[in-house]
């Protein structure tokens, strides 16, 4: 019986991927809000942070930022695994219940930035921002570390033939350790963008985003290139790789991006920095395929274009921005009744 | 067979579930329960009615905490858990509905920034706005309802699609509108009974007689929505599906005649404490019905599952992952070379990827109950006509010497001794003990392909030839391999049955 096959793609592998970036950049930038905006609340130099306004403006922030984190989260995995399915079931297969455990602990997360929110007693935020952050740190490491597996699958079977119960994670910290931290400080570095820009009011709390843009862009670049060696091999491909060119437009655009930030020009810096972490993603997705390229070329996949239902997508994606922008004007446009 | 194998002592379909329960009460309630808050709030500002807006403010929170976390969440986890315990059939989905997908996530993300609008809005907005952003919160859940539906009744139902593999004769199958329907009704029947908890939490008074009554309307026009909705459902299922399942399992089919039952419990409840003592509605009460309405659904979800047997994708993808497609390849070549991740251990590999996905050694779904005291010719016995066994299985579609690692690796974990040592039992009851292990799993006596009238008038004689040629009978059935006490036993429990096996 002639089935229908499902090893194609229903629109062009640069659409799909270019998706992908897009999305995913809106994740870590909402992702990043909450993770770099709960360290600079609670290592910034602030004094009687609790009471201040613009702390806990951004506490209040936090729980929406993290719905927007949840759902910005879910296209680019969505795509990600249209174009390499083997490569992400397996490896998340391998660290079957780490992999598992993380929308368990997202929800904890989001639990514990709601109880900040929420809590009359202001002593307690400080705990449930601490308890957020762990959960967060929890995800944030089994995805780089889930993540770098992806791109070796000869170390996947070796790991599966080894134990197949799903408790193993990733051995080859060499191959993702730098890359995490290098992930922690952008995040941070990305939060404390949006701590000054939303306590720009603020002096204190303006001066602690100031901070921690600063030296968290200074050491995730650092961290970056650490990364960058590490690829051995790998190298010589990346840099004749079109990612050289959007990390190198990347890397100055995020310094383009600190000065506008402290000469307070914070929709120059706020472009600037997002098209600098689109970059950065843009740069990780050639990293990837650089890495894959013994094992899979995704430009191999069969292409069966589907233009009428993606048309509705785009459709319903412009809907969706409409609908959001009309409703966040009706939210702001009036006082309390 | 192109993945790992997530090899748990849990079983597959227990962690499913656990997760995708949860995940659709919460999500249907999501839906219904923004149609009821928005409908509310509007009739509230209508009569000026301050105690109402009061509570529906208070619901809002609940709701929110409810549906924006627990309920998103669990949908990732969805997503998670399908990925790991059926990757194959999760590709398949993806790449043949991402589009669908992709429009869900659009409506998705409208509804979560009206809810979060709606909920902080209370307070700031007029009631014009805030009840605007109440329906494109519902509007936005209720198509995102409508995607998906779309995609989980083309798991049981895909029709045409399997001839033209066009994505709208799979979005479209003939389970779509009877499910979309019915499915809307349960948003509005758990709206209504999810209310009705919050509402009990009230002391005895004029408004909480008022808000029983109106939330007991809403669950009952829920209600009155899915009774009739499911029986169209059930008969808009292609009848060889349903046929299938009656045969071979009648749990799920059971479940139908005990959801009316639960359906019957709903509404006399509701007539009563919702309409004649609206004021005795306690926490107590409303939980009960509450946790019917759960059952009922659960029911309905446990049945569309079970009914879908032994595919994950009707006619096209079997719950073990091997494909249908792929069916003459794995009898030319056998499956151990279409795997991409080995371990060294054939029979353990064969077993993952032929039976784990629904049955354990010894935990879920054992398979030490059903083979201890047999031995590895009757086990492969088994192998080989697994489609045919009760419980619609899908069949093992690899190779004779695959079939023999497999038996031997079931077998060495299995109990050795006799079925009559292991159970302590002889004469008679032995005989029946044997009858349920050995021919009972395709032979049921007034049930599943019950051979009870060719039975009529054996002798003792006939009996034992029927015993030696039982591997000839038919392709799928086994040898008669039990020792000479389990004839023994076996034939004398035969003779007791009376003719007609009754």
């Amino acid at each position: 019986m002639n089935l229908p096959d499902y090893n194609f793609i229903s629109v062009p592998l640069w659409l799909l991927s270019s998706l992908h970036i897009l999305t995913l950049t809106l994740h870590f930038a909402a992702m990043n809000f909450v993770f770099g905006g709960i360290v600079v609340i609670l290592l910034g130099r602030i004094n009687d942070r609790w009471n201040n306004p613009a702390v806990q403006k951004l506490i209040k922030l936090f729980p929406t930022a993290m719905a927007a984190t949840v759902t910005l989260g879910v296209a680019p995995l969505l795509f990600v695994q249209m174009v390499f399915p083997k490569q992400i079931y397996s490896a998340s297969i391998v660290s079957g219940w780490f992999w598992l455990a993380i929308f368990g602990v997202a929800m904890l997360a989001y639990y514990f930035l709601y109880g900040a929110a929420f809590t009359k007693k202001l002593g307690r935020q400080a705990l449930y921002l601490i308890l957020a952050f762990v959960g967060l740190v929890y995800i944030s490491f089994i995805y780089s570390a889930t993540f770098a597996l992806t791109e070796n699958p000869g170390l996947i079977k070796m790991l599966y033939a080894a134990g197949q119960s799903g408790l193993i994670i990733n051995p080859d910290v060499g191959s993702y350790l730098f890359r995490w931290i290098h992930m922690i400080l952008g995040a941070i570095t990305v939060g404390a963008f949006f701590v000054g820009w939303i306590g720009r009011d603020n002096e204190e709390v303006l001066k602690a985003g100031k901070v921690f843009y600063l030296w968290g862009m200074v050491s995730a670049m650092v961290l970056g290139f650490v990364y960058l060696f590490t690829f051995g091999d790998f190298m010589l491909p990346f840099m004749r790789s079109p990612g050289i060119w959007w990390m190198t437009a990347s890397l100055i655009l995020s310094l383009g991006s600190l000065y506008f930030f402290f000469k307070q020009k914070f929709l120059f810096s706020g472009t600037m920095l997002f098209v600098s972490l689109l970059g950065m993603i843009a740069t990780r997705h050639y990293a990837r395929l650089v890495h894959l390229a013994d094992y899979y070329r995704p430009e191999e996949l069969t292409v069966k274009p589907e233009w009428g239902v993606f048309f509705i997508f785009l459709v319903s994606f412009l809907v969706m921005l409409a609908v959001i922008w009309y409703m966040l004007h009706l939210f702001f446009k009036r006082p309390a009744k | 067979m192109n993945y790992p194998f997530w090899d748990i002592e849990i079983g597959y379909g227990l962690l499913m579930a656990s997760i995708a329960i949860i995940h659709v009460f919460v999500s249907h309630f999501a839906i219904g329960g923004g149609l009821y808050l928005v409908v509310a709030e509007w009739m509230a500002v209508k009569k000026n009615d301050s105690q109402m807006l009061d509570y529906l403010q208070r619901m809002t929170k609940f709701f929110v905490l409810v549906t924006v976390v627990f309920g998103a969440l669990t949908g990732v986890g969805i997503w998670f858990i399908i990925g790991l315990l059926n990757p194959a059939a999760t590709e398949a989905l993806i790449h043949h509905f991402v589009w669908a997908w992709a429009i869900e996530w659009t409506y998705f993300g409208i509804e979560i920034a009206a809810a979060i609008l709606y909920f902080y809005g209370w307070k700031r907005m007029s009631s014009r706005d805030h009840q605007t952003i109440g329906w494109i919160y519902f509007g936005a859940a209720w198509m995102s309802l409508f995607v998906i539906n779309g995609i989980v009744t083309f798991m049981l139902t895909p029709g045409e699609w399997l001839l033209t593999g066009v994505f709208w004769d799979g979005f479209f199958n003939p389970t779509f509108w009877s499910s979309l329907v019915l499915r809307t009704g349960v948003c509005v029947m758990l709206a209504g009974l999810f209310a009705q908890v919050v509402a009990s939490r009230y002391g005895p008074s004029d408004f909480k007689g008022r808000i029983v009554r109106y939330n007991s309307g809403w669950a009952l026009a829920g209600l009155a929505i899915v009774v009739p909705a499911f029986i169209w459902y059930i008969s808009q299922i292609p009848s060889d599906i349903t046929d299938t399942a009656r045969e071979m399992m009648r749990l799920p089919m059971n479940s139908i005649g005990v959801s009316y039952w639960y359906a019957a419990a709903i509404g006399i409840l509701l007539v009563i404490f919702g309409f004649l003592i609206p004021r005795r509605m306690n926490l107590l009460f409303a939980s009960v019905m509450m946790l019917f309405g759960l059952a009922w659904f659960g029911s309905y979800e446990w049945f569309r599952e079970s009914v879908r047997k032994p595919y994950v994708i009707q006619g096209y993808m079997y719950g073990n992952a091997t494909e249908v497609a792929n069916e003459e390849k794995y009898r030319e070549e056998g499956y151990l070379p279409q795997m991409g991740y080995r371990t060294g251990d054939d029979g353990a590999d064969l077993f993952r990827r032929a039976c784990r996905s629904c049955h354990t050694i010894d935990g879920y779904h054992p398979l030490k109950p059903a083979y201890n005291g047999t031995e590895t010719e009757f086990i492969a016995g088994t192998i080989r006509g697994a489609h045919v066994i009760k419980g619609n299985m899908p069949p093992f579609m690899g190779i004779e010497a695959e079939i023999q690692k497999l038996a031997e690796y079931i077998y060495v974990r299995m109990d050795s001794r006799s079925i009559a040592e292991i159970h302590s039992l002889y004469g008679k009851e032995l005989g029946q003990k044997v009858y349920d292990l050995r021919c009972g799993k395709c032979h049921e006596f007034g049930g599943f392909n019950d051979k009870a009238e060719s039975l009529v008038g054996l002798e003792d004689e006939d009996y034992h030839d029927l015993l030696d040629m039982a591997g000839d009978l038919a392709e799928e059935m086994p040898p008669f391999t039990g020792d000479t006490a389990e004839r023994e036993a076996l034939i004398e429990y035969l003779r007791s049955i009376p003719e007609g096996g009754n």
